[in-house]
């Protein structure tokens, strides 16, 4: 090694820590059929965002047999659902659809 | 004492290669973030090393003064302008600066920093021709600096949570000082409550990025009607989570400036002027969704020559004025 390259340069890490969760959250499993399922649809208030989801519903129910939705518009494109939606959505639905924008 | 975790390099371009490759830059080359330089710039804000800035809750991610000031140090930044830093990363993560929507829109929404005060002349920050652009390394690098800590600390990475279909080059970085000195207007932080002397950081969140040319105006009402038009053509949007606080900025150029000016209107005099404009849209006008002739921020800078006001159509979210720490202690510690 030559004089140049040992010369330790010391950086820090700049981030919040790695983007991999550290904790044992993990995604829920996907359900092999939709047949049964209720739907949870949370519109985020955006453009035409209910009317989507809504025709979304109809398209899956051409496919499988579901047993109801549960529709969620949020209060606003900036928050999370309110807690008492998200009891509804995790009580009720077996599956939850949304979308993203803004 | 800083707790990051340290890596060793041979050499600058191993640390470079490194720290592009494990996505810690914006593309660009950066400052080696050393435990001493960031020594110097967390005692250069008078922060221990753990003091919380700010949060985002919805990424559960919780911004440090170690953060800012290994990102500051990264961004190019000099020791002096980390309070400017430290005000600005506050001001994007109070609540209302919407920090989550506005930094992983698919609009691509930019964060503008716009200083106040005497310290946009002890650090030269420019207020005047080209304040917008590069040249200016206060400018270029504590923008850069806000930049770096929403994309390394705040996680906005573009294709994990920046969701920009496009971005912007205004995401590299933006700063620019109020030209306080270039009439008697009340200067942007004054307005909003703090004393002539009080230094002060606005981050603004901005989804347009405009001008108003107009070289045919001769007086105030004219030079309105030009701003109307443009503010009708994109409007402003608001939601529930934001009430009545959202802001548009415009930034008067010192050839629009002098017509107001001349005709002795104050910046209070403009919004009068708009304010009852703006409840009347016309066939085809967007609406302009301010809560109050207030929410309508004014500021002078910029060189002369161009005819021209500049608009910053929000994204979102409310502008933010934080005051900025100046250290007067023998340690530098609070």
């Amino acid at each position: 090694m030559t004089e140049r390259e040992s010369v330790t340069l010391l950086g820090l890490d700049p981030t919040s820590g790695p983007l991999e969760r550290r904790d044992d959250r993990t995604f829920s499993s996907r359900p092999e059929s939709l047949d049964g399922a209720v739907l949870g649809l949370v519109a985020n208030g955006l453009g035409q965002g209910e009317t989507f989801l809504s025709a979304v519903y109809d398209e899956l129910g051409s496919m499988a047999a579901l047993n109801g939705a549960v529709s969620v518009l949020k209060s606003s494109v900036s928050v999370a659902p309110e807690p008492a939606d998200w009891a509804r959505l995790t009580s009720e639905a077996s599956v939850a659809i949304t979308g993203f924008g803004g | 004492m800083v707790n990051a975790e340290r890596h060793e390099y041979p050499s600058y371009d191993a640390l470079l290669d490194d720290y592009i490759e494990r996505g810690w830059t914006d593309g660009l080359p950066v400052v080696p973030p050393s435990p001493e330089k960031v020594e110097q710039f967390l005692e250069a804000a008078g922060l221990n090393s753990d003091e919380v800035l700010g949060a985002v809750p919805t990424r559960e991610v919780v911004v440090t003064a170690e953060h800012a000031a290994i990102n500051a140090v990264m961004a190019g930044c000099r020791p002096e302008y980390m309070p400017v830093v430290v005000a600005a990363i506050r001001a994007h993560l109070h609540e209302k600066a919407n920090c989550h929507s506005t930094t992983g829109t698919l609009s691509g929404a930019s964060q503008i920093v716009i200083v106040n005060g005497p310290i946009r002349r002890e650090l030269e920050i420019n207020c005047e021709g080209a304040c917008f652009g590069p040249g200016w390394r206060a400018n270029a690098t504590i923008g850069r600096a806000l930049r770096l800590v929403i994309r390394n600390v705040c996680r906005a990475i573009p294709g994990f949570l920046d969701r920009a279909s496009f971005s912007s080059p205004l995401r590299y970085s933006f700063c620019f000082g109020e030209n306080e000195e270039a009439s008697d207007w009340a200067p942007l932080h004054v307005e909003r409550g703090h004393s002539a002397d009080q230094s002060t950081a606005t981050v603004h969140s901005t989804m347009t990025f405009v001008p108003c040319v107009d070289f045919t105006s001769r007086g105030p009402e004219e030079v309105c009607e030009s701003w109307l038009g443009m503010l009708r053509r994109y409007g402003v949007f608001t939601d529930r989570f934001l009430g009545d606080g959202q802001n548009l900025v415009l930034v008067v150029g010192p050839e629009h400036q002098r017509y107001f000016l001349e005709a002795g209107w104050t910046k209070d005099d403009i919004r009068q002027h708009l304010w009852p404009r703006f409840q009347n849209p016309g066939p085809g006008d967007r609406p302009v969704m301010l809560g109050s002739p207030e929410g309508l921020l004014i500021v002078a800078a910029g060189g002369p020559g161009m005819a021209e006001t500049w608009f910053m159509f929000p994204h979102l979210a409310w502008a933010i004025t934080e005051p900025i720490q100046s250290i007067h202690t023998e340690t530098g510690r609070r």
